[in-house]
């Protein structure tokens, strides 16, 4: 579903965040990739989301190339991908509703049909009694919880979410983490970053660990980290 | 309905909500567009309504000969012959007196005064289309004519009209010329406005992007947002424009009542107005399209 082949990306200041990182996740796979702060984790996910590009090797999710398609095509692409960021990326001047529903207005989905899918996703992370709620009115496991939401409204194959536990507490981290659990359970790919590795026995699933830009370690597809 | 109208139908409401929550910047918008529209709208208006008073006019060049009161059908027919031998005659026209007073009547407002004179005080002319324009040798043809007997006068009066007629041309390429500058002006005023918009709105942008939206699912609402801005520009300046006209007809109808010919600005034809309408909605649009293309540009060269 998801292959990294010779994968270098370097930014326009000369930075190298990755270095020739190959991999691949299955369809249904949950990997979670681990590192420390500027291991390349958020890089990694932004290429497999198609958010960035890469300098050189090629990313294919769901047998397409990503290096060869037009910026329209990769958007489009974009909305059967659900990103969970690392600060949300919330409209703070809409309702908690109106975000989930932005992915949907975007993909000119019917009204009804938007109105019935935000609410479902909203239920799912515990948020519909929310939905009027502007997002600064939101605590932090909220707002994490609600990015999910928006995530998952499209009803993506993929879902890639960067470090979602990230400034939460354990008991914020522990429910959101379950949240990624039941979307693997249900088929969905899973390809989320921690710098956490506390965590991994709880999710199980694949593990992919990054130093310096050079994947680490790397359980081979199909096995699972030992809990 | 498919995806790509219910998309058009959010760009349109997307535009329309924010026109409306911005009632007082929005009037303003639209007011300093329409300002800009009228000039050119009211210049064309007066342009054409000379341009159709000047294209009842004869500017062929042409030569009236004018008779004694006293001279006779003879006398006439004797100067018919002498002016048809003349080599720089193409055509000749005989009016005569009895003709000349019945158009008079026909064409001015001067038929109760008329019939009340005891005789007409109009002579026999002739009407003379000229093989020449050049004024030298209208002179020469002027002199001659002149020397014939039971001749009065002979006058080459055209030469005003086709005058008018090269200034009227001048006059609307004048126009053409400062439509195009109004309209560049009416281009840059749509992408300033857009442009704050679009600075206002970039998070919303960004995000948009980020979770696919493509460039141009970002810039439909403003394109949408700057068509309405020039329709509803173009609309107020067609009124500006007929209250204007309206007034100048007001105007004109006390300053020439007291000459015999009435002239009026007329109102552009309606496929006039509609081209103003939709080549204002065009600028808008056009002036967006440019802003946001402009600043999508620039947001994904900052970090």
């Amino acid at each position: 579903m998801i292959q990294f082949s010779g994968v270098t990306k370097r930014y326009p200041t000369g930075y190298e965040a990755l270095r020739d990182v190959s991999f691949e996740v299955a369809a249904g796979e949950l990997v979670v990739v681990t590192g420390h702060s500027g291991a390349g984790k958020s890089t990694l996910l932004k290429l497999a989301a198609g958010i960035e590009r890469a300098t050189r090797g090629s990313v294919v999710v769901n047998g397409q190339n990503l290096s060869s398609l037009g910026e329209t095509a990769l958007a489009v692409l974009r909305r059967h991908i659900g990103f969970v960021f690392q600060d949300h990326k919330l409209l703070f001047d809409r309702s908690a509703g109106e975000n989930v529903a932005l992915p949907l207005r975007i993909a000119g989905t019917a009204s009804d049909e938007t109105g019935r899918r935000v609410r479902a996703a909203l239920d799912k992370v515990g948020l519909l009694a929310r939905e009027k709620a502007l997002p600064i009115t939101l605590s932090g496991g909220e707002q994490q919880r609600l990015c999910i939401a928006r995530a998952i409204v499209n009803r993506p194959a993929i879902l890639v979410a960067d470090e979602p536990t990230g400034n939460l507490d354990a008991e914020s981290s522990r429910a959101i983490l379950e949240l990624f659990l039941s979307f693997h359970r249900v088929g969905v790919t899973v390809l989320l970053s921690t710098h956490d590795v506390s965590s991994l026995s709880q999710l199980g699933g694949r593990h992919l660990a990054l130093r310096a830009g050079l994947v680490e370690s790397a359980a081979p597809l199909g096995e699972a980290v030992p809990g | 309905m498919n995806a790509w109208i219910r998309t058009h139908r959010h760009a349109l409401g997307d535009a329309l909500r924010r026109l409306a929550a911005q009632p007082g910047a929005s009037l303003v918008a639209v007011l300093v567009i329409a300002i800009a529209v009228t000039i050119p709208v009211l210049g064309l208006a007066l342009v054409r309504s000379v341009d159709a008073a000047v294209g009842g006019l004869d500017t062929d060049p042409h030569v009236n000969v004018f008779l004694t009161l006293d001279a006779s059908d003879d006398d006439a027919k004797r100067v018919e012959a002498a002016l048809r031998a003349h080599p720089q005659a193409a055509a000749v026209r005989f009016v005569p007196r009895a003709k000349a007073l019945e158009e008079l009547k026909a064409t001015t407002h001067l038929a109760e005064l008329l019939a009340n004179l005891e005789r007409n005080p109009l002579p026999h002319a002739f009407t003379v289309r000229t093989r020449t324009a050049d004024p030298a040798q209208l002179a020469a043809v002027r002199t001659a004519w002149l020397q014939l007997p039971k001749v009065e006068q002979v006058s080459a009066e055209f030469e005003w009209a086709e005058k008018l007629g090269r200034w009227t041309r001048f006059a609307g390429r004048v126009l053409a010329g400062g439509a195009i500058l109004l309209a560049l002006a009416v281009l840059f005023i749509v992408g300033h406005l857009i442009r704050l918009q679009v600075v206002t709105r970039r998070e919303e942008i960004e995000v948009s992007q980020l979770i696919g939206a493509t460039a141009g699912d970002v810039r439909r609402p403003f394109l949408y947002h700057g068509a309405l801005q020039g329709l509803a520009a173009g609309a107020s300046a067609l009124a500006l424009a007929t209250g204007l006209i309206a007034w100048m007809n007001a105007e004109l109808s006390v300053l020439t009542s007291s000459y015999a010919y009435e002239f009026k600005v007329v109102f552009l034809d309606s496929s006039t107005v509609l081209a103003v309408a939709l080549g204002t909605a065009l600028l808008g649009w056009l002036g967006a399209w440019i802003s946001v293309s402009r600043e999508l540009r620039r947001f994904a060269g900052q970090p």
